[in-house]
């Protein structure tokens, strides 16, 4: 029996204890509840990362023979030339969604996959290869984009169910079963100082009775002498 | 398009010179059996073998910058770029202005390089090891360009140059409409230089540079027509003065399947009708290959024609340009450990 240390066995403690294992018992039935819905959410999105991070490293894979096809076909010069004119870089945004109360990371991109005459080199004295390889890295920093998403959300998914099951764990093994035995503790507690009280009022009553049993043999012993 | 000042060259045009030390730079191009060889050796051989050839100057200079592929790659740009400034020095009258007229197309990539690295805000060291100065602008010019502060400060160091009108293009925000105004200048002088020749062989010369805008025309509309980017806009990413240039500016905006139907016929259709029928992927890349490919055995055929004119020596800054690209295509590819017949497949051999 594990009762909550410093416990002083009083009536008003076993109200106040019998109110918190109220509000504990339905946030251990909360936190359950909880922690199922978020399984479900983690699963679906364990399913959306790893089909993402597939299709990450197949993208990737496909870059990089793309661009090392660019390389051999117009050298390095001529590639690194027209990384130069890039004419604008992707830009970031980031904003937040609450899944079950966990806030999550929402992560969209701007300007990542451009048309080809929006790359901001010339058409005519580029070529197929520029462009092919361009256009799978586009499509790998917008996998990329996706992939930290998802990958983020699964972490942090990950990160709350386990808070959530400790919290569950605490509740259902810990602070739900102290309190029982606490209450159970000052019941008993309550019990023997009831006890305690009957035999102690026992007691004074059978010291009062025989006082007065000694004092009326005394009063009579002494009437019988008078009379004597 | 600018008004421009050619000169005019009488008859008769002495090519003897300067076909004869064609003929015998020729020889030091590397035999077509070797490409083979190649495929069957690690870069470091490879390095090693082009150190017993004509590379061996660029390759023991540019050791101490760089290694494995990137260093052959350099070299053989170097190399390119220092037999073509010698042919230049050792040609007078038409051979050298038809010749540097050809050869402006280093220039153009020199100066979109330039750009390019002002644009994005390279340094001028960085920018020069991607110049490679084998047309007229040599390299103490170049370096003078590259360490101008900005974009506008390049493009005024060209002001009173033939380039200045394409230049003045540049609005500020994107090099792409500089870079094709360029290119179309390059096109545009071509045709006029060569149009304007009078000695045997011109004529051959004129035809291959049509032929090239074609080839040029036709890889834009398959890139831009798989896109499925508007007619107009494709239009205006056409050269003209090609021997196809009508047909092919009908053929801008067109469906893809549709486009790829109504090449069938063309002489070049046969080079690239199993790729363009495919679904493959890539398909567009592999079909500019193989244009390519088809544009250059078009020069070595012309090259035999007239062995006294110009079209020996275009065979041999083609043959040169291609042994460049083929070595590069060999380095690269067994560096990125791509298979023997994929890079084959993008090798030009006679």
């Amino acid at each position: 029996m594990a009762v909550i240390r410093g416990t002083k066995p009083t009536r008003a403690v076993l109200i106040a204890l019998r109110r918190r294992i109220k509000v504990a018992q339905s946030g251990h039935s909360l936190l359950k509840m909880k922690r199922d819905g978020l399984m479900i959410e983690f699963f679906e999105v364990l399913n959306r990362a790893r089909t993402i991070r597939q299709e990450l490293v197949q993208d990737f894979l496909k870059s990089e023979q793309r661009l090392n096809m660019a390389m051999a076909v117009e050298g390095s010069v001529a590639i690194k030339s027209v990384a130069f004119a890039l004419q604008k870089e992707p830009s970031v945004d980031l904003s937040s969604r609450n899944i079950m109360g966990v806030v999550v990371p929402k992560i969209s991109a701007e300007a990542v996959h451009k048309k080809m005459y929006e790359r901001g080199y010339g058409i005519i004295g580029t070529s197929a290869a520029v462009d092919e390889a361009a256009d799978a890295y586009e499509s790998l920093v917008d996998k990329i984009i996706t992939a930290a998403e998802v990958e983020t959300s699964l972490i942090k998914l990950v990160d709350d169910i386990e808070k959530t099951k400790r919290r569950v764990n605490g509740l259902e093994f810990k602070v739900i079963p102290d309190i029982k035995d606490t209450i159970r503790f000052i019941g008993f507690a309550l019990e023997e100082m009831d006890r305690d009280n009957v035999v102690r009022l026992k007691k004074l009553k059978s010291k009062a009775v025989k006082r007065a049993k000694a004092e009326e043999a005394a009063k009579a012993a002494e009437a019988a002498a008078a009379q004597a | 398009m600018p008004v421009l000042r050619l000169p005019k060259f009488g008859k008769p045009v002495k090519y003897a010179y300067i076909t004869g030390r064609v003929r015998a730079m020729k020889t030091k191009l590397i035999p077509n059996e070797m490409y083979g060889r190649m495929l069957g050796m690690d870069i470091s051989d490879i390095a090693r073998y082009l150190e017993e050839t004509q590379y061996k100057e660029e390759i023991d200079l540019l050791a101490k910058d760089y290694s494995g592929a990137e260093l052959i790659e350099h070299a053989t740009f170097a190399n390119l770029a220092k037999t073509y400034r010698k042919l230049l020095d050792v040609s007078i009258d038409e051979p050298q202005f038809l010749m540097l007229e050809y050869l402006r197309r280093w220039d153009v990539w020199n100066i979109k390089t330039v750009l390019r690295g002002k644009f994005y805000g390279a340094s001028d060291a960085e920018i020069m090891k991607y110049v490679v100065p084998a047309g007229e602008l040599g390299t103490e010019f170049l370096e003078g360009v590259a360490k101008k502060d900005s974009v506008n400060e390049v493009i005024s160091a060209f002001d009173g140059t033939d380039f200045a009108e394409a230049l003045a293009k540049y609005d500020g925000k994107s090099l792409a409409s500089v870079e094709n105004a360029l290119d179309k200048l390059y096109y545009f002088r071509m045709e006029r230089a060569v149009g304007g020749t009078l000695s045997v062989g011109g004529g051959l010369l004129l035809k291959y540079v049509k032929r090239e805008i074609d080839v040029k025309n036709l890889v834009t509309l398959f890139r831009m027509n798989k896109a499925g980017i508007e007619a107009a806009l494709i239009q205006e990413n056409l050269i003209e003065g090609g021997k196809l240039s009508e047909d092919l500016n009908r053929m801008a905006g067109q469906p893809y399947a549709d486009f790829v139907r109504s090449l069938e016929g063309y002489p070049f259709w046969s080079a690239i009708s199993d790729i363009a029928t495919s679904s493959d992927e890539d398909g567009v890349s592999r079909i500019e290959s193989r244009l390519k490919a088809y544009l250059v055995r078009y020069a070595w055929a012309l090259s035999n024609y007239h062995p006294l004119s110009i079209l020996p020596v275009l065979g041999y800054i083609v043959s040169k340009e291609t042994e460049v690209s083929n070595i590069r295509k060999v380095v690269r590819g067994k560096e990125a450990g791509l298979s023997n017949e994929l890079i084959e497949e993008q090798m030009v051999v006679a």
